[in-house]
């Protein structure tokens, strides 16, 4: 018999197992830092930082460092003198780092149960922690990161140099064109990152440009839904784009994607489905398991009038984790916005094409 | 050899077998009853030990350390420390305990609750959803009682995902949801269950409390550093040990009791001994002639010898492949009753599989074979080595007898006082098992005396006879003529005497063993257990001292206008040195009695009371050779801590032996004053039926508590006594038929035999039914002669079983007494036994058929 190799389940898949779950509602008030802590009524939560970052010799990295928070029972539930065992929330997290130049891409994964502090969420300056990966605020628009791999131990250490954008209307992010699908999402599209990489008592200093994602809900994604296409991008410009598409089972686009436009100053726009198309332009096959991978894209604003083609820094920057396994990493992109040419750098993720989102994969 | 040895083999050995198939189906059923008596128990004994190691490696997994507090839990907080300590690679806690199940009355569950988190690395089962392969998580963490059971548990109990099922702890009822099946590339224990670490927590009230710590090492070579490492932040009462030591205590500690178990099962083999010895010898007398011829045509010495060796070996190995088959049947009836001895009296285990090791048939086989070999070694050596001449020698010559010279006498006298100082060494010096050949010397010792004690009674009985004949003027001469024949083929009718008086010997020995000691602890339970009411949860009946009675019931019984006192009682077992000690903690002890091997009674319990010290049972002290004065090192939480000995006294609860501390001192040193039984004293004036059904409405009214009055726990006791005997009354039942089976043959092959003598007496006159008197005479008088020096050989037996092997193994003081009803009934059952055997080959001598026999005349 197979092992189960690992045991987390999909944060996303809908039911809250009778628990007393708050979910996201219209007109949330979005307060900073408030809103960078944790929404612990909320079932699911996570912070999603990548970045595009260059050592002093001009080496591309791309890194991924995630902390993911799942609800089991919901904070005021919890009897304060039960065993110190009882898991309040599955924490977990991922990190990634791509080596653009020597194409290389290696991941982790970290989980604990935290019944010691050796993780958790909001003590104060941490926002989120599995022992030495750490996620820290610095101040009210600054963030200190750290975590490690086989290799060596990264820290990252950034300042917005964008004010936080909320995404969708009112308050929240449609997931699903059901009533109830919705979170609370909102972003830092543009982070000044310096940091250094330790290898073998070796520091390697680097810097370059973060993006910091924070979204909770509680069950936002509906039946019928595979997985989504997320794609962020920062233009030389000054400008930024985020935009999903969620993916219904038999493959089509769901039409509550959307995605927001934030010009340099800051201001960001709503896009709407019908304001973008995405048209996949290049695959990529896991040898892991099968997954064919859309890592190249055609895409086109026509209200921008912004046409762009996305790639991938490097084919193989799928994380073959248990039980979700995505694809997540470096792209550049290229195009054209009212005819002049623009570039940019971002993160790409691919979702629920490894088998199905909300299940354990074996 | 040469090529033609094949061919007399087959013409003498083979043919001669097929025209008496009876002659061979006995032989081979001896062989094979006593080779499946022997793999039987062998495998009862090794099924029991793997049982117990699955356990512990179903629980360890693939840890390599296990850290433990073997007297209170481990304080949860080691174990950041420990798992962060150098030389750690993995490390994951554990918190264990049983839980008994309500409805379904018998049933336990042993719940594991693990870290999933942390214990990857260490598990050998995975739990999943019913649906394997998938796994809820959420449901596994989230759930107060997500339990994840085996699928023979579930099949058992027609359940399916989601089912509720009650569990009680400490008395106290859980609901527990069964979510989840244990699935494991090996089989284990279908009373496994496990469950998230915290829900098991609360499931047992442990809060901040661990059973264990589990840990991986990076280099197994630094165990010694590693645990000295550990050492600096564990607290001092603390054990790390591997996890495989758990199994080896335990095969110790059951060492004695299957070693026991093992040399009883020999015994049938023994008597199986008796019996081929007697047919080789009188297939040798039946084809004396057939040697001769054979010698005379240059057929060798050791080719003779090779041929009755053959016969042997060729009837002990088709009997002992019956036997092998034979003992994987019994070994199903055995295995559960070894079992269960074994959950009462050491540890609980539940046996699932039967473990069949190719060793252990292999060994059964040989054994079975080399006992036919060595059984036919001194006929076949008799045979070779006769005279042709002599041999040649037709007509109704007998086989010669041998002198019943004083050489047999002094072999017994011999062995008899052999046996005696072999018991004395295994008393003084050990090894325990010396006195197995104690016992070995006590049987030999009387066979050896039957040759001459049968030719004494032949002759007296003769002198008997006429006597009567004299006085009555009626003729006896059947009789008379019977006791002849006793002495004519001396050494055969001595190895049947002796194969039966063996076989009662067994019988005699074993029943005043069991007697004596059902005896001694029925004195002991009416000295000790004065108590009127026990009252202990329910679930400690199933699975051991497991769960405590809530302080609230003892002080209801305190304070009930009915009750004079209480005693309460706690066990577990506790570090002493690199050992265990099994400790009883006693509070209000001023009414219980012990009885005291030397020493003023009550001045020992004031000293219990008053002073750091403690008590010993005999078998504790034997087993640690200690002594009255010295004291005992037991590993508290602050550390090392001597108790000085008080008093040492007499208990026949455990071999293991059992230390007393009073409640002041445990509690001063241990911090924990829960309990597991309470005895009540009533007032003269108090009902026990009424206190008990105040006590069952006010805490049990679910049957959370077991209430034995004074009398059904004695009954209880007993049950579980005869319970611990029932394997040893099956061996020593079938040691008999197997004797019983020997005498039957050694008369047909004594009537065969003497075939031609008979048709002499039936042509000079003789009516059949003098002939059939005649036999029976002889039989009967065989099966009395057998049945006093088998009650007399018997009775040494017992001394050696209860003051030498009892002593030796576990330590018991058995105070000597004789069921002299059954002993006075021994012989003559086994007369009686002897006479129906005797009927059927006696009832055929009637019909010999003249002309056929006498033709060699």
């Amino acid at each position: 018999m197979k092992k189960v190799r690992a045991f987390l389940i999909v944060l996303l898949a809908a039911g809250a197992l009778g628990a007393d779950w708050k979910t996201a509602e219209p007109g949330w008030q979005y307060e900073f830092p408030r809103d960078h802590h944790a929404h612990r009524d909320f079932k699911t939560e996570w912070w999603y930082f990548t970045g595009n970052v260059f050592d002093g010799e001009g080496h591309r990295l791309g890194y991924e460092l995630t902390f993911f928070r799942q609800g089991i029972t919901p904070h005021a539930e919890r009897d304060p003198n039960s065993s110190r065992f009882i898991v309040d929330d599955l924490k977990f997290a991922h990190f990634a780092l791509t080596d653009v130049s020597k194409q290389h891409f290696r991941f982790e994964q970290k989980t604990s149960r935290g019944a010691f502090g050796e993780a958790g969420f909001d003590d104060g300056k941490r926002l989120a922690w599995i022992d030495n990966w750490t996620l820290a605020s610095n101040g009210d628009d600054a963030f200190d990161l750290m975590a490690s791999n086989q290799e060596g131990v990264i820290q990252l250490h950034l300042r917005a140099a964008k004010s936080p954008v909320v995404h969708g209307e009112n308050g929240i992010s449609v997931k699903a064109s059901a009533s109830g699908h919705v979170s609370h999402y909102y972003s830092i599209p543009r982070l000044q990152t310096t940091g250094e990489f330790f290898v073998d008592g070796k520091s390697y200093p680097f810097r370059g440009e973060s993006w910091f994602d924070h979204e909770w809900a509680t069950g936002q994604l509906a039946e019928g839904q595979a997985g989504w296409d997320w794609i962020c991008l920062q233009w030389q410009d000054g400008t930024e784009l985020m935009l999903y598409q969620m993916r219904l089972k038999n493959g089509d686009p769901d039409s509550s994607s959307s995605g927001t436009w934030i010009d340099s100053n800051g201001l960001a726009t709503h896009l709407r489905s019908a304001d973008f198309r995405m048209t996949p332009i290049a695959f990529w096959k896991s040898k892991a398991n099968g997954a064919q991978y859309p890592i190249g894209w055609r895409i086109t604003l026509p209200g921008q009038q912004t046409e762009f083609v996305v790639r991938a820094a490097l084919e193989d920057q799928e994380l073959a984790l248990g039980p979700i396994t995505y694809w997540e990493g470096a792209i550049d992109a290229s195009g054209t916005r009212d005819g002049k040419a623009i570039k940019g750098r971002g993160y790409l993720e691919l979702t629920g094409y490894a088998g199905p989102l909300g299940e354990l994969s074996r | 050899m040469r090529a033609q040895y094949f061919r007399i083999f087959r013409w003498h050995v083979l043919r001669h077998l097929r025209r008496h198939p009876l002659l061979a189906i006995l032989n081979i059923l001896s062989v094979a009853l006593g080779v499946a008596v022997y793999l039987a128990t062998q495998i009862a004994n090794h099924s029991a030990n793997r049982a117990f190691a699955a356990t512990v490696d179903m629980v360890a997994g693939k840890a390599e350390l296990q850290i433990t507090a073997p007297a209170r839990n481990l304080p949860e907080t080691v174990f950041p420390m420990a798992a962060a300590a150098t030389g750690i690679s993995a490390a994951t806690p554990l918190v264990r305990g049983l839980v008994t199940l309500p409805d379904f009355p018998g049933e336990y569950l042993e719940v594991l609750g693990i870290d999933i988190f942390t214990n990857a690395p260490f598990r050998t089962f995975d739990p999943t959803d019913f649906d394997a392969g998938k796994f809820d998580i959420q449901r596994w963490l989230g759930g107060p009682g997500a339990i994840a059971v085996t699928e023979e548990f579930v099949a058992r109990h027609n359940l399916k995902s989601g089912d509720k099922i009650r569990a009680q702890v400490n008395v106290i009822d859980h609901e527990l949801q069964v979510g989840f099946i244990l699935r494991s590339e090996g089989a284990f224990d279908s009373h496994f269950a496990v469950m998230d670490i915290g829900w098991a927590q609360e499931l047992f009230g442990r809060r901040g409390e661990l059973s264990a710590i589990q840990l991986r090492l990076t280099n197994p070579h630094d165990r010694e550093k590693v645990v000295r490492e550990l050492r600096k932040v564990l607290p001092p009462d603390a054990a790390v040990a591997a996890p495989a030591q758990r199994t080896e205590e335990v095969d110790k500690m059951l060492g004695g009791f299957e070693l026991n178990l093992s040399a009883m099962s020999l015994l049938s083999l023994v008597v199986g001994m008796f019996l081929i010895y007697n047919t080789v010898s009188a297939s040798v007398a039946r084809r004396r002639r057939e040697i001769g011829i054979l010698r005379s045509l240059g057929v060798t010495r050791n080719e003779v010898r090779a041929l009755f060796l053959g016969e042997a070996i060729v009837l002990g190995s088709i009997g002992a492949f019956f036997g092998l088959a034979g003992g994987l049947l019994l070994a199903r009836l055995l295995v559960g009753a070894v079992a269960e001895t074994i959950s009462s009296l050491y540890v609980l285990v539940n046996v699932k599989q039967v473990a069949l090791d190719p060793w252990t048939f292999v060994i059964a086989w040989t054994i079975g074979l080399a006992s036919v070999i060595a059984s036919a070694w001194l006929p076949a050596h008799a045979a070779a080595n006769m005279a042709p001449v002599h041999a040649l020698h037709g007509g109704t010559i007998l086989e010669r007898s041998v002198d019943p010279s004083v050489a047999w006498l002094w072999s017994g006298l011999v062995s008899i006082l052999l046996a005696a100082a072999f018991s004395f060494l295994a008393l003084s010096t050990g090894p325990p098992w010396l006195g197995f050949v104690a016992a070995f010397f006590v049987l030999a010792g009387f066979s050896f005396l039957v040759p001459w004690s049968t030719s004494h009674f032949s002759s007296g009985a003769r002198r008997f006879f006429r006597a009567v004949q004299r006085q009555r003027g009626k003729a006896a001469v059947e009789a008379e003529l019977g006791a002849e024949n006793l002495s004519r083929a001396l050494l055969r009718n001595s190895i049947t005497i002796a194969a039966l008086a063996a076989a009662v010997a067994m019988t005699v020995g074993v029943s005043v063993m069991v007697f004596s000691f059902r005896q001694t602890v029925e004195t002991w339970i009416n000295d000790t257990l004065i108590a009127d009411l026990f009252i202990a949860p329910a679930s400690n009946e199933i699975v051991g001292p497991s769960s405590f009675i809530p302080p609230a019931a003892v002080q209801f019984l305190a304070s009930h206008p009915a009750v004079e006192t209480v005693d309460t009682f706690r066990e577990m077992d506790l570090p002493m040195g690199e050992q265990i000690a099994a400790v009883a903690v006693v509070r209000g002890s001023e009414r219980r009695h012990f009885q005291f091997l030397q020493g003023n009674g009550p001045e020992i319990m004031r000293r219990f009371q008053a002073e750091p010290c403690v008590l010993v049972s005999e078998t504790f002290v034997r087993r640690h050779r200690l002594q009255d004065g010295k004291s005992i090192e037991l590993i508290t939480p602050e550390g090392v801590r001597k108790f000085p000995i008080a008093g040492i006294f007499y208990d026949y609860t455990r071999d293991q032996g059992i230390v007393f501390m009073s409640a002041r001192n445990f509690i001063q040193f241990w911090h924990d004053d829960r309990v597991n039984s309470v005895a009540v004293y009533l007032k003269k004036t108090g009902s026990g039926e009424m206190l008990s059904e105040a006590f069952r409405q006010q805490f049990s009214r679910n049957g959370q508590f077991v209430i034995y009055s004074n009398r059904s726990l004695r009954t209880r006791i007993f049950q579980i006594f005869d319970q611990t005997f029932a394997v040893t009354y099956v061996l020593r039942t079938i040691a008999v038929i197997v004797a019983i089976t020997g005498i039957f043959l050694s008369l047909t092959i004594l009537i065969t035999e003497r075939s031609r003598e008979l048709a002499i007496m039936r042509a000079i006159g003789g009516s059949a039914g003098q002939i059939r008197r005649l036999l029976l005479w002889e039989t009967a008088m065989l099966g009395a002669l057998a049945a006093v020096i088998g009650v007399a050989s018997g009775l040494c037996l017992s001394l050696v079983l209860i003051g030498v092997i009892n002593r030796a193994f576990f330590g018991w003081t058995i105070q000597l007494a004789f069921p002299w009803r059954s002993l006075a009934l021994t012989p003559f059952w086994i007369f009686a036994a002897a006479l129906v055997a005797g009927i059927l080959p006696a009832w055929r001598a009637g019909w010999l058929v003249l002309a056929e026999n006498l033709r060699s005349e």
